[in-house]
């Protein structure tokens, strides 16, 4: 990746009345990567998004989209999309109506505009919904929808903020099919999410925002392989509840309780061999498992050791 | 692409909204005119031009005289009259009292006679129907009972001239008897009326209202449209928009294109109406009406823009535009004529919109005004939305952040 960086953001401090929300944080995306931003609620995404967007100027450090900086030359915001991570459009109006007004409102000349909201449809794959006002939509239509406002303008750089929250399935991988399509076509797109499998799926860079720092960065895979080696996670999914004793011999065992309190896990290099033996001496304990999973570990385990300070700095 | 074109495309997603919400769409165009004909028709009779109190008479001196003048307030169009049985001062009360009667008259003594012969029964609740009462009881006793009043004078003068001769007690009473036979219709008092040289009759109250009721709306409808603002915020298209290079500043005035339009097609239907029906001469003062409706519609939505500028939530602006609707509409003499207001209040009015379009639709349609009656209330509703519109511009670029 030569091309000039679409986005960079170099040391961005930013404090809300004395209370940090940005420590120094560094990224750069290129043309035709698609960058996954990750982090608890509080991690400051948001405000580092709002950086991005040039609505906040970072109190230290510097945010340049193509060498310029979006607080103070508003056209360095032309090149700019952005997804709201509400359906950010009118509902009475058909998708076609709206894309246009965006594009109005983003200056795509007249003479173009045709072309322009045709080539966006296309892209989002809304072209057989263009004229169903967006309150008739389903749900996959309205996320698809939002992004075609965004890009009708064909931005270098597109921000979409949970793009597939709320939806199914079915929708969100149309989504992430549009969002590759957008890549393919050499887009900068940076997303925050909660999803993490979509990040995983999608994303060829993620970045892990914690506290305003950013405290991991890379390739999913590559940071996955780093955390956690050959070891794989071994999840046991108990019947009942634990009582006190079961807890004890639980940990003992090296588990660790996670969210819901029937299930358990650990990583181990030894795997599903791991597995059996582990099965075996739960029982011989009296602690049933229902059943014991062993799979790869997922970013979402990275997540948790990242949120749960357990891993980077 | 020019920043019109920005506006225009605002303006388009304003005008698509209403086209679509076809509910909202009626309720935005036809209730106007509605309202305008109930206003006009509730309110005609408060100006005076037809009130007919409605008396509850008892006549308990029983005497020629008195007989002569409850048999006249019968017949006179002035009241509508309700002889009561039993005939007491206190059925009188009862009646007033219960609301069955707007005042009472008790015809104590004889008219004639020098103590106060009529007792005024009135509600306190209904101030104004004791004054008016006593006026038309006045008013029959002068044109039916003329005679009366000559013996009552004579008898009130009577003690200081030290008494008549036989003579003059004699040409006193012919004349009171020819005054009887062939009443002259002369009060007796101080006051002659004359009305207005070529003023128009009944019209009135109904420019009145047409330009009371077309303020209301338009300020109305432009806060309902002006909530848009915070739709836009909670939506993410203020989000959207700020990313970009266009801001909110096309959003806001994009809206107020719309608004002052919707505003133009409001004063359009009630004064047809007003035309069609009540014969107010709107087309015959096209020329000074247009301006007048372009810089109250223009008022209307710069002031509703800016007031929903300065809320933060939706709720917020709400209950604000609830408030200033009414408030506004109730000193502004969109509900009571402003006439029949204190003097105080009247002067608060000018405080409001509703004042500056009423007085200048009043001196367009009903007295004849020209552009010397009138160049103020329109600098006053321009200045006024236009500074809306810049509390709103100016807000907006608040969000930036």
């Amino acid at each position: 990746m030569t091309d000039q960086p679409v986005l960079t953001v170099n040391g961005a401090v930013h404090a809300y009345r004395g209370k940090p929300a940005l420590r120094g944080v560094d990224l750069v995306l290129h043309p035709g990567e698609i960058y996954a931003l990750l982090g608890p609620n509080g991690a400051g995404k948001t405000t580092l998004i709002r950086t991005i967007c040039g609505r906040i100027r970072p109190d230290g450090g510097e945010v340049l989209l193509k060498g310029l900086d979006p607080t103070r030359v508003a056209g360095a915001r032309s090149g700019l999309g952005l997804v709201p991570q509400e359906i950010a459009l009118y509902p009475n109006l058909t998708v076609v109506e709206n894309i246009e007004t965006f594009a109005a409102l983003a200056d795509v000349p007249r003479a173009g505009l045709a072309a322009a909201v045709r080539r966006a449809l296309e892209l989002t794959r809304t072209v057989d919904r263009a004229h169903v006002p967006i309150k008739h939509l389903s749900g996959g239509y309205k996320r698809r929808a939002n992004i075609a406002a965004a890009i009708v303008h064909e931005p270098s750089l597109l921000i979409l903020d949970e793009p597939t929250v709320g939806v199914d399935l079915d929708a969100r991988e149309s989504v992430d099919a549009v969002i590759r399509g957008l890549r393919d076509l050499g887009v900068a797109v940076l997303i925050t999410t909660h999803d993490l499998d979509q990040a995983d799926a999608l994303a060829d860079r993620v970045g892990f925002l914690r506290e305003g720092r950013l405290v991991l960065e890379g390739e999913p895979h590559t940071l996955i392989a780093e955390a956690f080696g050959e070891r794989m996670e071994v999840q046991v999914h108990l019947v009942h509840e634990a009582d006190a004793a079961g807890e004890k011999r639980l940990v003992a065992e090296g588990l660790e309780r996670t969210s819901r309190s029937t299930v358990w896990t650990r990583l181990d290099a030894e795997g599903y061999a791991a597995a059996g033996v582990l099965d075996k001496r739960l029982r011989e304990a009296g602690l049933a498992p229902r059943e014991i999973r062993v799979r790869e570990p997922s970013l979402a385990h990275l997540f948790s050791l990242v949120a749960d300070q357990k891993l980077a700095a | 692409m020019q920043p019109f074109d920005k506006i225009a495309a605002m303006t388009r997603v304003m005008a698509l909204n209403l086209w679509r919400d076809r509910g909202a769409l009626l309720m935005t165009f036809l209730l106007p005119p509605l309202v305008f004909l109930i206003f006009s028709s509730v309110f005609a009779g408060t100006t005076g031009d037809d009130i007919k109190p409605k008396l509850a008479v008892a006549d308990i001196a029983r005497t020629r005289d008195s007989g002569r003048l409850a048999a006249a307030l019968a017949v006179s169009r002035e009241v509508r009259v309700e002889i009561v049985a039993p005939a007491t001062a206190d059925e009188v009360r009862r009646r007033v009292k219960a609301g069955q009667a707007d005042a009472g008259l008790v015809i104590r003594a004889d008219p004639a006679s020098a103590d106060k012969p009529f007792l005024i029964v009135a509600d306190p609740a209904r101030a104004v129907a004791a004054p008016l009462a006593q006026a038309r009881v006045q008013q029959v006793l002068a044109d039916a009972l003329p005679d009366v009043t000559l013996r009552r004078t004579v008898a009130q003068l009577e003690p200081a001239l030290g008494g008549f001769t036989d003579e003059q007690i004699e040409n006193a009473d012919s004349a009171a008897a020819l005054m009887r036979q062939t009443p002259t219709h002369d009060d007796g008092g101080f006051f002659e009326r004359e009305a207005i040289v070529n003023a128009k009759t009944g019209g009135g109250v109904i420019a009145y209202y047409a330009g009371a009721v077309m303020i209301l709306f338009a300020l109305f409808s432009a806060m309902q449209g002006a909530l848009g603002l915070m739709d836009e915020q909670s939506t993410g298209v203020a989000d959207r928009l700020l990313a970009g290079t266009a801001g909110m500043g096309p959003v806001v005035s994009g809206k107020f294109l719309f608004l002052a339009g919707q505003g133009l097609v409001q004063a359009l239907l009630i004064f047809a109406t007003a035309q069609v029906v009540y014969g107010v001469p709107v087309v015959q003062h096209l020329a000074l009406w247009l301006p007048t409706t372009l810089a109250a519609s223009a008022c209307a939505a710069g002031v509703a823009l800016g007031l929903v500028s300065l809320c933060r939530t939706r709720e917020q602006a709400q209950m604000l535009s609830t408030f200033v609707i009414l408030v506004l509409a109730a000193i502004g003499g969109s509900m009571v004529p402003r006439f029949l207001m204190p003097a105080w209040l009247q002067a608060a009015g000018w405080l409001t919109p509703h004042a500056w379009t009423i007085e200048a639709y009043q001196a367009i349609l009903w007295r004849d005004a020209g552009l010397g009656g009138v160049y103020k209330a329109w600098c006053v509703l321009t200045v006024v939305g236009l500074f809306g519109l810049v509390v709103a511009h100016t807000l907006a670029r608040r969000l930036r952040r």
